[in-house]
This record gives C-alpha cells, sequence and structure tokens, in this order.
C-alpha cells in the first residue's frame, strides 16, 4: 500500500516538468519567430557600400561629351603584381590606397596585345584626401577620398617621343564617396 | 532535487496515515473524511543576490568585466517584482574592429511562478518581463578599412582610441527560468532572455554593436541572454492558504 503511492508520486512530478519544459520552449520559439534574425557578421559589398574605387570614363578628344571606347588598356601600378586590364569599353575602376595620399599609374594603351611595339604608356597621378568612416560591424570601415582641387590628376608622359596618348583629363566629380558617379574624364 | 521532494512527501505520509488512524479510533467523527491535503505555508520576503555568471567570466575572460546584482520581492503566491542592477566592461574583437563598451544598467519588471509548488517547497519556474535603460560609453580600439578586391593587399588594423560617451539604450527583456531553494534560504537558478531594443542612442558616426545589460546587438533590435544567480531569501511574513482539495471538500 504505501509502496503504490510511492510510485505515483514519482510519475506526478515527472509530467509536471515535462509540461513545463514543453511552455519553456513554446515560449522561446514565439519569443524567437518575432525577432528578424539577419546574419550581420558577413560584409557583403553588393549590398553595402564600402571603400569605392575612381570611375575614369573615356571621351572622344573632339567631342568631349561623347564617349569613346578604349581597347587593350592596361593599368600597372609599384608594387603590386596584378594589372587592371579593359579589354574593350568605356569605363575603368580605379583602386586607390587607403593607406596613402597618392598612387601613380601607367596607363598603358594596347597594353593587353602581344606586341609590345605598339604600347604606349602615359603617366598618371592622382592626388587626395581620405576619411575613413565606419560602415557596420562586418565589414568595419570605409574610405572614402576627395580628389585636390588642381593636383588631382596630373598627367605625365613616361617616354616623351612617343608623346601622350591621353589629349586631356578632367575631374568631374571630387568627391569618391560611391561606384555610380564619373570621377575622372579622359580624351583622347 | 527531485529526491528531497519525494521524501517530504513521505513524511507528509507518514503523518496522514497516523492522523486516519487516530480518526478510525474517534468513532463520533468518521461522517467526513478529511482529505490527505494540508494548508500550505507561502512565505513573502526579499530575495536579494549576484549573477555567477558574470562574476566567473570576469575572472576567466581577459575581456570582460562585469557585475549584476539581482533582487526580487514576493508580491502574491505567483508574483514577484523583479530588478537587476549592474556594470560591464566588454571588449569585443571582431575580424574588422576592436571596441571596448563601458556602462551601467538597471532592468525592473517582474517575475510569474507556473511551477505549482508541493507544499512548503519553493521553487520556480518562471516567466517575465523587464524594461531595460543602460547608459555607457564606446571606444574604438582599433579598426580595419574594408577595401572589395584590396588591390593594394589587405590592410592592417589601424589604432583609434576615438571615445563615444553619453550613449544610452532602453529595452524590454521576456525571461524564461528556474529558480530552486538549495538549502535553507540560498536560492540558485538560471535564466534565459529575449531582448527587443526600443531606444538606442547611437553615437554619430559608430555603431551601439554592445550595450551593457543587453548585451550584442543585432540588426533586427533583438538580442539575447543568460543569468546564472545565486541569492539569499530575507523571509518578512508568512501567509497559510488551504489547498483547493480540502475547501472542495469542506463545500460539499
Amino acid at each position: 500500500m504505501k509502496l503504490l503511492l510511492k510510485f505515483d508520486i514519482e510519475i506526478d512530478i515527472e509530467i509536471d516538468i515535462e509540461k513545463f519544459m514543453k511552455k519553456i520552449v513554446l515560449i522561446f520559439l514565439f519569443a524567437f519567430s518575432f525577432s528578424a534574425c539577419e546574419k550581420d557578421d558577413i560584409c557583403d559589398p553588393t549590398t553595402t557600400a564600402t571603400t569605392p574605387k575612381m570611375v575614369v570614363e573615356f571621351y572622344e578628344k573632339d567631342s568631349p561629351t561623347v564617349l569613346k571606347n578604349v581597347t587593350n588598356l592596361v593599368l600597372d601600378t609599384e608594387n603590386v603584381n596584378d594589372s587592371i586590364k579593359l579589354a574593350s569599353g568605356t569605363k575603368v575602376l580605379v583602386p586607390l590606397k587607403i593607406t596613402d595620399d597618392t598612387v601613380t599609374y601607367k596607363f598603358i594603351q594596347n597594353g593587353g596585345t602581344k606586341t609590345l611595339t605598339d604600347d604606349n604608356t602615359d603617366i598618371i597621378t592622382v592626388n587626395y584626401t581620405r576619411i575613413n568612416t565606419y560602415v557596420s560591424r562586418a565589414c568595419g570601415y570605409k574610405t572614402t577620398f576627395e580628389l585636390k582641387t588642381t593636383t588631382g590628376i596630373v598627367l605625365t608622359d613616361n617616354n616623351p617621343i612617343d608623346n601622350l596618348w591621353i589629349q586631356q583629363t578632367s575631374i568631374k566629380t571630387a568627391k569618391i564617396n560611391n561606384e555610380t558617379e564619373i570621377h575622372v574624364k579622359i580624351l583622347f | 532535487m527531485k529526491l528531497k521532494f519525494m521524501l517530504k512527501y513521505y513524511f507528509r505520509v507518514a503523518v496522514v496515515l497516523f492522523s486516519i488512524s487516530s480518526l478510525a479510533q474517534n468513532e463520533k467523527n468518521n461522517e467526513k473524511p478529511t482529505d490527505s491535503v494540508a494548508p500550505k505555508t507561502i512565505r513573502y520576503g526579499v530575495r536579494f543576490g549576484i549573477d555567477a555568471f558574470k562574476i566567473a567570466r570576469s575572472l576567466y575572460d581577459k575581456n570582460y568585466k562585469g557585475i549584476e546584482l539581482i533582487g526580487d520581492y514576493r508580491l502574491t503566491k505567483n508574483y514577484y517584482v523583479a530588478a537587476e542592477l549592474g556594470n560591464d566592461t566588454k571588449t569585443v574583437d571582431e575580424d574588422q574592429i576592436n571596441f571596448t563598451t563601458k556602462g551601467s544598467f538597471i532592468k525592473a519588471g517582474f517575475d510569474y511562478n507556473t511551477y505549482e509548488n508541493w507544499l512548503d517547497m519553493e521553487n520556480m519556474v518562471y516567466i517575465g518581463l523587464r524594461y531595460g535603460v543602460a547608459t555607457f560609453s564606446q571606444t574604438i580600439n582599433s579598426y580595419k578599412v574594408y577595401d572589395p578586391g584590396s588591390y593594394f593587399g589587405q590592410s592592417a588594423a589601424i589604432p583609434s582610441g576615438e571615445k563615444y560617451d553619453k550613449l544610452s539604450a532602453q529595452w524590454a527583456e521576456f525571461v524564461v527560468g528556474i529558480k530552486a531553494k538549495v538549502i535553507n534560504n540560498l536560492y540558485a537558478g538560471f535564466n534565459f532572455r529575449v531582448n527587443k531594443l526600443f531606444v538606442n542612442k547611437k553615437p554619430d558616426g559608430f555603431d551601439n554593436l554592445y550595450i551593457p545589460g543587453y548585451n550584442r546587438t543585432y540588426s533586427g533590435d533583438f538580442g539575447v541572454g543568460f543569468n546564472y544567480s545565486v541569492s539569499y531569501f530575507l523571509p518578512l511574513y508568512k501567509s497559510i492558504s488551504k489547498s483547493k482539495a480540502e475547501s472542495k471538500t469542506i463545500k460539499k
């Protein structure tokens, strides 16, 4: 008689605890269903604006409003093995240094072809000021740039014998905050 | 813990058996057999303690220092007024940013005990709500610039030291937890918290990535928390409630 009683009680407690655990789980599921859990620990530069590149667009030298296709253009800079290549197009994205206020590129016309004799190298030095601003937990900071008014784009020739292939450069938008605007125009 | 419950019950069973046998001896009063449930004693008082998890973490985690005082006051059989008060200093090291958040917080609300205690047990399986307020500062220790493509190579961390003061936040917490009596008036328990941020005074040029008392912020304005509490109950007065089973018997 006494033993039976003990048995009953044990079962009662177990059911109770189970019930409460179920309640807790349900409550948590309810709470989490309302929370919009977004992934915020991976930086996605396609949806978040991070450090922009300088956008350079090419125009006809005789009619500066008409876009001109540039072919086999190669951009080279010191201490970087990788080249920026543009097989054909009117626009090139130029990375700026986030640790320095100046960067120099060789703009090599026909640099993308196998023959070296048709290469024509002009040198463009970009001078700017930098600002680092906070983006997000995952992306950290971004650097935005502002081209200096008079010395923003400086054009020189690598080898004066072959003359400059670039006729004129101009700053269209000095503030480089995004890659949707055109920052520099090159006429050739 | 279960064992303890059972032992108590056996003790009770013994008492009931004894009383029944004494009733059987008394021939005058066998018309209304007494139910086997006795009145419960409910103790009211203040419980105060600490979050042991924060203290332990302060010892093993060099990036964290914090303390949290907790307290509750029993209003009714199942409702408790509850509050927490604390201080956090936390350094967060992310891939792109390293910062330190420092500040204080206070949370107030109530707990509702869903657990039907046996006899004079005082355990809790509870749900609760809190409203939390924090004031804090954030210091950026170092950061990295995200440069897609990183043509010039990955940038090194840039030391900063910039401090953002007078930041504040307000939020609500949904609490689920348990509290059990360990010995005498000493209680141990843990709880989980889901937080929803309502007011978030962010600095210009930075974000509140960590808020004392609220913990890490997520983009959906929600957060989570955990407490391991050790507390001491200071009884102030008692009330005796008659159990349902007994009152039913009386109605008959």
